[in-house]
Formats: structure tokens, sequence, C-alpha cells
């Protein structure tokens, strides 16, 4: 009976510590590691870019113009290829964005859905990150408003979006969202859209929270940073 | 001591550990901490990560990928 009792009591403290510490492990230590290896995936492609700078063609202004710029080359899977600022989610707000949507990929920033459009190009740019753990990437995603803008830079180019409809609720399996022309989101033609994607409610898996943004401006990296990153 | 298995042992799994441990008692609670932090270090690095996407913070997407 001794044994028994004795033995269960050590049975629980063990589990109990090992729930205490994964606690801790998932509110704390995935997002110290998310920070770091973010960093390195921003500095890889500062590194990247700085590698193969373009030399500065006639630097003219283009801020306004939504001139298809050239079609990038397809995407590593799993590797960093832009970076993204939303300025309502903080000034310093900024991760990097991998190509594919696997656990992995998101353990490292966010991850673009392979088999949608390409930075600025016609069709829908569709991004996905975490809510919470991992850094908190989309932690204030609630917060975005129509008119916020979301920027991206690939390295030569700098692209500005501006959000049409709010977070918008919905559940998992409602794939439309990432469509070309995503249908619930109001746009009715075919056109230069971002949609970006987290879970919801903020520590569960039941629905998606969807915000839409369109192509509002691009500008070559020479001519500065663009208008919605200046303070 | 420290003869009887730690099923049969007065103390316990824990206690049978420390019996079991050489040295006099700052040398065992010396070790007993490397012990600790051995356990935590391979619960950290691959117990957890392997645990982690089982919870459902991970479904941020919406094809479920």
């Amino acid at each position: 009976m001794r044994v028994i009792v004795r033995t269960v009591s050590e049975l629980c403290i063990t589990v109990g510590s090992v729930i205490v510490l994964f606690v801790v492990y998932v509110l704390f230590w995935t997002g110290v590691q998310a920070d770091d290896v973010m960093d390195d995936q921003i500095q890889l492609l500062q590194e990247q870019w700085a590698k193969s700078s373009v030399p500065p063609t006639a630097a003219g202004s283009s801020t306004g113009n939504t001139a298809s710029p050239p079609k990038p080359a397809p995407y590593a899977k799993g590797k960093p290829f832009a970076i993204m600022y939303i300025p309502r989610l903080g000034f310093t707000w900024n991760k990097p964005v991998l190509e594919g949507t696997a656990t992995g990929t998101l353990k490292k920033g966010l991850g673009h859905y392979a088999e949608t459009a390409q930075l600025g190009q016609k069709g829908n740019f569709a991004v996905a990150g975490h809510r919470r753990t991992y850094g908190d990437p989309f932690k204030d995603f609630p917060q975005l408003r129509r008119g916020d803008a979301v920027v991206l830079t690939d390295g030569t180019t700098w692209f500005t979006y501006r959000i049409d409809k709010g977070p918008y609720k919905t559940v998992p399996s409602d794939i439309e969202v990432i469509d070309p022309v995503p249908r619930t989101s109001g746009y009715t033609r075919s056109g230069r859209y971002l949609t970006l994607t987290t879970c919801e409610p903020e520590w569960g898996h039941s629905h998606r929270l969807i915000v839409w943004a369109h192509l509002d401006s691009t500008q070559p990296v020479e001519a500065g940073k663009p208008e919605a990153l200046r303070r | 001591m420290g003869l009887v298995p730690w099923y049969d042992g007065r103390d316990g799994m824990y206690g049978w550990i420390w019996r079991h441990l050489p040295g006099n008692t700052w040398v065992k609670a010396l070790i007993s901490l490397a012990l600790v932090v051995a356990v935590v270090y391979v619960l950290f690095q691959y117990v957890f990560p392997w645990a982690e996407p089982l919870l459902p913070f991970n479904d941020v997407t919406v094809d479920n990928q």
C-alpha cells in the first residue's frame, strides 16, 4: 500500500514538473528561439541582397506606379525571400517571409502559400503566420483595419499593399479566401491582392482570421523606404 | 543500503537515485543538479519540439497542409 501511494505521488510530481516545463517551453522558449531564427533569416536575406545588389538603374521615382515589376524567380521551398513590415503591429515589426506553409517553415517566419501568386504579381499573394507561440508574429492581428499598410520587400522592390477588408473570421476549410480573386473579400475583378491568415481564437484552432489587401504602389529600393514606413 | 530496488526501498525512486550517487552530500547535490539540467535539456531539445505541433497553435493556414 505504501509503495503504491509513494509511487503514485512521485509520478504526479514528475508529470507535474514536466507539464510546467512544457508550458514554459510553449509560452516562452518558442518565442526566444523564433526571435533568434527570424533574425537569422532576415540577416540571411540581407546578405543575399547585398551580394546580388543590382546596380542602381536610372532611379526614376515610380512611386504610385503599379506597373508590373519583373517576374521573380520561383521561390525555394522553406527559404526566405522577402521581409514584411506592418506599421500597425508596431513600428519595429518586421518578419521574414518563407516559401511554403509547413510546420517547420512557420517556426522560422511567415509562410507563403506555395500555390498562390508571387509577390507583386497578378493574383493573390497569400501568407500565413502564427498568432501565438513562435514569437507571436500575428498576435495583434485583430487590430488591423481598412487602409493599413502591409509593406514587403524582395530586395529590389518595395511593395505597399493596403488592407481593404479587416479581420474576417472563417472556418479552416474555407480555402476560397486565398483564391486569385477571393469572393468573400468583395473583390470582383482580377488584380494584385494579398491575403494574410492566422488562427482564431488566439490559442485555439477552430477558426481562422483573414485580411485582404490590394497592391497600392511599388518602388525600387534605391528610391528609399515607402511612405508607409516613414515615421 | 542501496541494494534494494527503488520500488522496495523506503523512500521511492528519487531516494533510490540519491542513495546510488557517489560521494558526500555536496557531490551528490552537484550530480543531481547536473542530472536535472540534462533531463531539462533533453525535454526542451527533443521531446517538446516533437510534442508541440500536436497542440492547436500551429493551425494557421486555411488549407491544412
